[in-house]
């Protein structure tokens, strides 16, 4: 018994110990990542969900709570997109600091205009998110926002290190947007081009680049294609020039295949998050991946 | 149980919900709209169609030896059973209300009502501390006990229409649900480690009881529990290689058993014990992720119960006997569920009671102690709201004077569920 107790008090002061670096953690990839920018070496960061995942339905690992209970600041990406998996992981996790009402929480989707908020809502209409389209960092112009909020977040937690949180995110800035300039001339021949998408995933992009939407594989977001659906897409088809059908990585391919070889329209595949395919460890290469792969034939 | 306060609880529920829509509709600037303080509010349905190939009448009769009373005998003992699909043709197996939501700062509050045919029930009541330090938390009020892996999840949460043969032989139907105080503490390590205890008032219908009892001429008295009378404790660990998640516990319940099955009344076989009970529980579950949409579960436990107190009975003129009680049983259960889409499931389960030993006035009970059944399943589900589910049970734990009865069960299970439902663990 007595050892076991010195075991346990061991446990709870290594545990606290040697944190003198501000434990961060992350729903997605993305996130992980402008927080490494922004934080350097001031912080310790982990992000929950692997980018090659479907970022609505994670799978809720145990594992996931022990780094919860450590967390001095966790950062999601909100508007309901973890709704169906981390409000349990958050009170297993026994952490009274990231309980949602605490400043130890960022919900990133309330430092960007989220579009598509829809005015009625029925689950008739599928895997429906009431405050909008959940997926807004595609838009790689809301980024600067995000790593803002992140510095001001990190900076509320962790005042002695204020002005290196800021200094950071100026860095990151000028960089950022130096690269910004380069993707949107890149981007700029793509205006107006029609495109068909699976989920409503690329939306943000869409608008930012100029792409217009005529369709999506989906019938209703979370609902697999089905045969009428696909016949209607047909019909789109035919009376559209629709150039490319984008797909993320962790949908069936199968119809988007489909579409593509029956009417010769290029598929691409368009990483959505960190890690979903090659070449895509930080968050400068998941655009230039995502540039890349638009412009490219 | 007088149903009419749960029957009130929930209507004032609905109407609230009703007027705080109102108001919101009616006028945007009423000073006193409380309508965004609404908890979520969920409910489910679960219904089934089954198909055995033995008649209802039979089928009550049958008794699970040393373990599971026939349906026919419970009842005449004063238990009421809303078992699920317990019939051939349709069942009804529940209606379950839902209604959560953050007290303050300090607390969540959760309420689980089970609407069945038989009435209104409280299945969860409890809340949840927000704010302790250190990595602890309590929980405290009706719930299901964290025994186990199985114990604490909701029916609809199984991978399987019925709840494994070992939990329903050593906890009844309703599993281990009891009133009382749980505390655990979450430590500060890189892979996950839990311990918890609980201190319940100890009323199961199976294995723990806190009522005590006399018989008819009051000659043997067993007075009621004035404390809690149930202890748990548990700890589960787990980690990650690769893609390949690990998640092992173990668990014990320690406590007396006051259950008395007609010992006051002048049924003949009318009889009472009174006795220390421990059961003891090992699981492990190992999920593979193969990709975001497709995964292979596999999980186990092995429960032990040991037992050993005072039986009393009747002699053959009816006069109340004291003598002594020993049992030593033991069960598992193994499942393997392989997602192989994202709308579909397979599984196979494994269920046996191995060990059946019971000493009654130092002899041995001559019981079965090989008794399997074996279970598959196919289940869609369209999107996280809606799930069919195909199920097949082979059963060979059934009994009826001392002959095995074979019994063949094939059922098509639907759950559906609205409104806004929590998510759920791993």
């Amino acid at each position: 018994m007595k050892n076991i107790i010195i075991i346990l008090i061991s446990i709870i002061l290594t545990g606290s110990v040697f944190a003198d670096e501000l434990n961060v953690v992350t729903t997605y990839p993305y996130i992980a990542s402008i927080v490494e920018q922004v934080g350097k070496d001031k912080v310790n960061v982990f992000a929950l969900a692997k980018g090659e995942w479907d970022p609505h339905t994670i799978i809720p690992k145990p594992s996931f709570i022990a780094k919860l209970r450590k967390a001095d600041i966790l950062i999601l990406n909100g508007a309901q997109l973890e709704i169906g998996w981390l409000p349990p992981l958050m009170r297993q996790a026994n952490n009274s600091k990231i309980q949602v009402g605490t400043p130890g929480i960022l919900d990133l989707s309330k430092h960007v205009e989220l579009i598509e908020v829809p005015t009625a809502i029925s689950r008739a209409q599928g895997d429906v998110h009431p405050d909008g389209n959940p997926h807004f960092h595609l838009d790689f112009k809301n980024i600067p926002k995000i790593s803002t909020a992140i510095a001001h977040k990190l900076s509320e937690i962790d005042p002695v290190n204020k002005a290196t949180y800021e200094q950071n995110n100026n860095a990151f800035l000028e960089n950022y947007y130096q690269k910004e300039k380069e993707w949107t001339a890149a981007l700029e021949k793509l205006r107006g081009t029609k495109v068909i998408e699976y989920h409503k995933i690329y939306d943000y992009l869409l608008r930012r680049v100029g792409l217009q939407l005529v369709g999506t594989i989906e019938p209703v977001p979370g609902i697999s294609p089905t045969s009428r659906h696909i016949e209607s897409l047909e019909k789109i088809i035919s009376s559209n020039d629709v150039k490319y059908i984008l797909q993320d990585v962790y949908h069936p391919d199968d119809a988007s295949k489909y579409l593509s070889s029956k009417h010769n329209i290029k598929l691409k595949i368009i990483p959505h998050d960190i890690g979903a395919v090659s070449n895509t460890n930080n968050i400068f290469e998941l655009f230039n991946e995502i540039v890349r792969r638009l412009i490219g034939d | 149980m007088n149903k009419l306060p749960f029957v009130l609880i929930a209507f004032s529920i609905l109407i609230n919900v009703n007027l705080s829509a109102q108001t919101e509709q009616q006028s945007g600037d009423d000073p006193f709209s409380q309508s965004k303080f609404v908890p979520d509010i969920s409910f489910i349905l679960d219904v089934s169609y089954l198909y055995r190939d033995i008649k209802n009448d039979d089928y009550n009769l049958f008794e699970v030896p040393g373990l599971i009373q026939s349906t026919l005998e419970e009842s005449a003992h004063g238990h009421e059973h809303a078992e699920m699909n317990s019939r051939s043709g349709f069942n009804l197996n529940y209606g379950e209300l839902v209604v959560a939501s953050t007290v303050d700062p300090y607390f969540d509050l959760f309420g689980i009502f089970h609407l069945s045919s038989e009435g209104f029930g409280i299945e969860e009541g409890y809340f949840l501390t927000r704010s302790l330090p250190l990595g602890f938390q309590i929980k405290g009020g009706k719930f299901l006990s964290s025994f186990g892996r199985i114990n604490e999840q909701h029916a609809h949460y199984w991978a399987f229409a019925n709840m494994p043969l070992v939990y329903k032989s050593f906890f009844g139907s309703h599993g281990l649900s009891e009133i009382g105080m749980q505390i655990n503490w979450v430590a500060p390590t890189d892979f996950y480690l839990m311990f918890g205890g609980e201190l319940l008032q100890g009323n199961n219908e199976t294995s723990f009881g806190a009522d005590g009892f006399q018989d008819l001429s009051g000659s043997i008295k067993v007075s009621s529990s004035n404390a809690p009378n149930l202890y748990t404790g548990f700890m589960r660990t787990s980690f990650d290689v690769d893609n390949l998640t690990v998640l092992a516990g173990i668990s014990g319940a320690f406590g007396k058993s006051r259950l008395n099955h007609g010992i006051d009344t002048d049924a003949p076989d009318g009889h009472a014990v009174y006795e220390d009970a421990k059961i003891l529980n090992a699981n492990l579950t190992l999920k593979y992720i193969i990709e975001s949409y497709r995964d292979i579960t596999f999980q186990t436990e092995f429960l032990n119960k040991i037992t050993k107190g005072d039986l009393y009975y009747k002699d053959s003129i009816g006069t109340t006997m004291k003598g002594d009680i020993s049992k030593d049983q033991s069960g598992l259960y193994s499942q393997l569920v392989y997602k192989f889409s994202q709308y579909w499931r397979i599984g196979f389960r494994y269920d046996l009671l191995m060990k059946n030993e019971i000493v009654r006035n130092s002899s041995t009970l001559d019981l079965p102690d090989f008794m399997p059944q074996l279970s598959s399943m196919i289940e869609y589900n369209p999107t996280e709201f809606s799930r069919i589910r195909l199920q097949y049970n082979h059963d060979r734990t059934k009994y009826f004077e001392d002959n095995l009865k074979i019994n063949n069960e094939i059922l098509l299970q639907i759950n559906l569920s609205i409104g806004a439902h929590g998510a759920h663990s791993f």
